[in-house]
């Protein structure tokens, strides 16, 4: 009888220093980024998301700034030789050399953001704004007084191409004769080009703007001008507090701390990642509205949008600040009851995308080449 | 010849060899102290640094490929660009023209229906071509017209770098890239194997070596290449001798243009697999071959060797920011600093210093060679 309790005691011991020796088996996490650190955009705020997993979590991470898209597989070997057992590579362009390195390192957990290849140890993510480049639509087309809305655009790809299409929504929704005027400057970050983009929008007339580029630059050429804007990415307010009306801000840390919380826990494995792919919107705080965090309209531009009074055929009379706020909370709070793709949506061709009465698939909006009813300019890959 | 306390100073023409490897070696640890204040005062040991940097590099055969495979693109243009300078022709364009190679390969293994071994074989040909074809442009507006090269060249760079996103925003937009900007995956027969364990891909290799042996065979012991070397000497000298100027460049040129363009058919085919944005096919590897080609001083088999040189540089500047976690900044700083002292230095090779003799008179400036 006492060796059996003896062998019981030793038994439970043995299971409870194990499981806290397998938790203390520390996580080492590594980032790698394709641009700098410094770039006040996308690396940027990745970058922000890894320090509060490091505070928050108590983890040890690494990064990797400025990697080329081609190099991605060997910065990835040097981080697995550090001793990394979680990676995360964040840009679209690093899916294949991380899949191809997830199959060397069965081991590795990796996640790969804005892709839609994945493996047992392969999970994607992404923070999607395109809910709040509607949001912005709907403030942006109340103070157009030209009816003609500037969109700086990076590349014409399908996030961009859905964000231009998303906001174009919002715009016609509150001002139904608006157009929204796209340059493209193929360049993630270029502030130069940014420049000379939102002078030639300037010069067509438009005047309120919203941009994709890495840097504050649309909203300080046209805070020169006098202009409204919409921040980008990081918090722009600071860069022009009396005209940057709203903006999108992301949130990646909520994204990581869920994910790296899952991994210590042992919920995620380098076998059980097949399905994991996060699309994270607003309801998920991945993502959020606001010309700085906790700001989500510019008190400058609150009596304006205020007075803009729609005769909205699902509102009836109601201010563009209280539509903006309305459909926040429509899409913001768990069991979404508005998507700004609901249909009927056309095409500026004529074409209908959407039928009335449906929203678009996750698969539709990652792969959306078509432009909405409204958006003016060249949009090439137009089906 | 001029009196400096005990020591003669004496310039000369061409520096011997010697004189060419040992301050080059000087400048280079000069280089590598003051990189090790900088490492010191961003809180890392020198020596912990240093150790880290041969680790990654010359110290393990991981870091051997890593040299490698950093140095390929860099010995085929490093090359080419050594035929078209020792014609006294500036090439700039290296980049531009790696990258019509890079376009012509993706339109043979994209496009044409060959068998096997043969659509490697016609992509190195199909780019060779482009990147000839795209050399000679300049080559022509510089005898025909008195297009300074410089200019010319550089600009074409940019021509090339807007038709590359072109074909990926458009027509050769991959139909499986979800809208993204890359053209399709090559078939499996259109892609260059690895040395294995690495991704050195090693066909590459095999070609660079073989042209600087075959341009180190063409200047010295073929017409073309005493021409070349006519030209580049003096053009009115080759004008009197009957050399045809345009002839000579633009051979110069075709094969400059068309060896930087290898270099990009064996980034397609051999790491990236398809095309993609410019900025991610060649890391501006056209213009550190300028740099390759000078420090080589024409020559092409020396070519090799500084494309090794820049191939340590950029893998050590990998180990900076992985493994040391310096800012990539650091990186460029490193790099930067190394060159600096690698060109800084070479007004040195050109004056000889020896203790004078015993005895001997401070004569005036009478030996003006002095600048």
């Amino acid at each position: 009888m006492r060796l059996v309790r003896l062998v019981a005691a030793v038994m439970v011991a043995t299971a409870v220093l194990g499981a806290v020796g397998f938790a203390q088996a520390k996580l080492k996490v590594g980032f790698i980024y394709v641009g700098p650190i410094g770039d006040y955009g996308w690396s940027h705020a990745h970058n922000l998301g890894r320090l509060i997993v490091e505070r928050d979590l108590g983890v040890e991470t690494v990064y990797v700034e400025s990697v080329p898209e081609g190099e991605v597989e060997t910065y990835i070997d040097q981080l697995v030789r550090q001793g990394c057992n979680v990676i995360f590579t964040t840009s679209f362009g690093f899916m294949d050399g991380t899949l191809a390195a997830a199959q060397r390192y069965p081991n590795v957990i990796f996640a790969h953001c804005s892709g839609f290849k994945r493996a047992p140890n392969l999970a994607t993510y992404m923070a999607d704004f395109y809910q709040v480049y509607y949001l912005n639509g709907l403030m942006a087309g109340a103070l157009t007084k030209t009816g003609k809305v500037g969109y700086v655009g990076a590349f014409p790809i399908p996030e961009v191409k859905r964000h231009i299409s998303a906001f174009t929504i919002g715009v016609r929704e509150v001002n139904p004769n608006a157009t929204v005027h796209v340059r493209w400057i193929y360049e993630w970050f270029n502030p130069a080009a940014a420049k000379e983009a939102t002078e030639a929008l300037i010069a067509e007339g438009c005047d309120v703007f919203a941009f994709t580029e890495d840097s504050p630059t649309v909203v300080q050429v046209a805070a020169e001008k006098g202009f409204p804007s919409f921040g980008h990415y990081s918090p722009m307010y600071d860069f022009a507090p009396n005209h940057v009306v709203s903006g999108q801000i992301v949130h990646w840390e909520e994204i990581y701390v869920d994910f790296l919380g899952k991994v210590k826990a042992g919920e995620y494995t380098a076998k059980n990642l097949a399905n994991v792919d996060y699309w994270w919107l607003l309801s998920q705080k991945a993502v959020e509205l606001g010309a700085k965090s906790g700001m989500p309209v510019n008190p400058v531009f609150e009596g304006a949008l205020k007075a803009y009074i729609v005769d909205h055929p699902v509102f009836g009379r109601i201010s563009v600040y209280d539509l903006v706020f309305v459909r926040l909370a429509q899409m913001g709070n768990p069991g979404i009851t508005f998507d700004p793709f609901e249909g009927p949506v056309y095409d500026r061709k004529g074409g209908l995308q959407v039928p009335a009465g449906h929203w678009m698939s996750y698969d539709a909006l990652i792969t959306m080449e078509w432009a909405v009813e409204g958006v003016v300019g060249p949009w090439p890959g137009e089906p | 010849m001029r009196r400096v306390g005990p020591l003669l100073v004496e310039r000369r023409i061409t520096p011997p060899r010697s004189a060419v490897i040992g301050v080059s070696a000087l400048a280079v640890v000069i280089a590598l102290l003051v990189a090790a204040i900088i490492f010191w005062g961003y809180g890392v040991s020198p020596w912990q640094a240093y150790a880290a940097i041969a680790r990654g590099t010359v110290g393990s055969r991981d870091g051997i490929n890593e040299i490698l495979r950093r140095s390929l693109p860099l010995i085929l243009c490093g090359v080419g660009l050594t035929l078209a300078f020792r014609a006294q022709f500036w090439n700039i364009g290296a980049e531009g023209q790696l990258l019509a190679g890079a376009v012509a390969a993706t339109g043979v293994a994209l496009f044409a229906p060959l068998p096997g071994p043969w659509l490697l074989l016609a992509m190195f040909a199909a780019g060779f071509l482009a990147g000839g074809a795209w050399g000679i442009v300049p080559a022509l507006l510089r005898a025909k017209l008195h297009v300074n090269e410089v200019i010319s060249t550089l600009m074409m760079n940019y021509i090339m770098i807007y038709i590359v996103e072109w074909l990926i925003h458009g027509p050769w937009k991959g139909a499986t890239m979800r809208g993204f900007a890359y053209s399709d995956f090559f078939p499996a027969a259109a892609r260059l194997p690895w040395i294995p364990g690495s991704r050195v891909h090693w066909p590459t290799l095999v070609i660079g070596v073989a042209a600087a042996v075959a341009v180190a065979l063409i200047l010295a012991r073929t017409r073309l290449g005493y021409e070349i070397r006519v030209v580049g000497q003096s053009t009115d000298a080759a004008r009197y001798a009957g050399i045809d100027f345009l002839r000579v460049i633009a051979w110069a040129m075709f094969l400059s243009g068309g060896l930087a363009a290898l270099a990009g058919v064996g980034e397609v085919a051999g790491v990236h697999f398809r095309l993609r944005s410019p900025t991610h096919i060649s890391m501006g590897y056209g213009y550190t071959a300028i740099i390759v080609a000078w420090l080589a001083r024409g020559s092409p088999l020396a070519a090799v060797f500084t494309a090794l040189l820049f191939g340590l540089i950029f893998a050590a500047g990998d180990v900076i920011k992985v493994a040391l976690r310096m800012p990539f900044q650091i990186t460029g700083v490193f790099n930067g600093l190394i060159l600096f002292f690698l060109i800084g230095s070479e007004m040195l090779m050109y004056w000889r210093v020896r203790l004078a003799p015993k005895g001997e008179r401070w004569t005036g400036r009478a030996g003006s060679s002095e600048r």
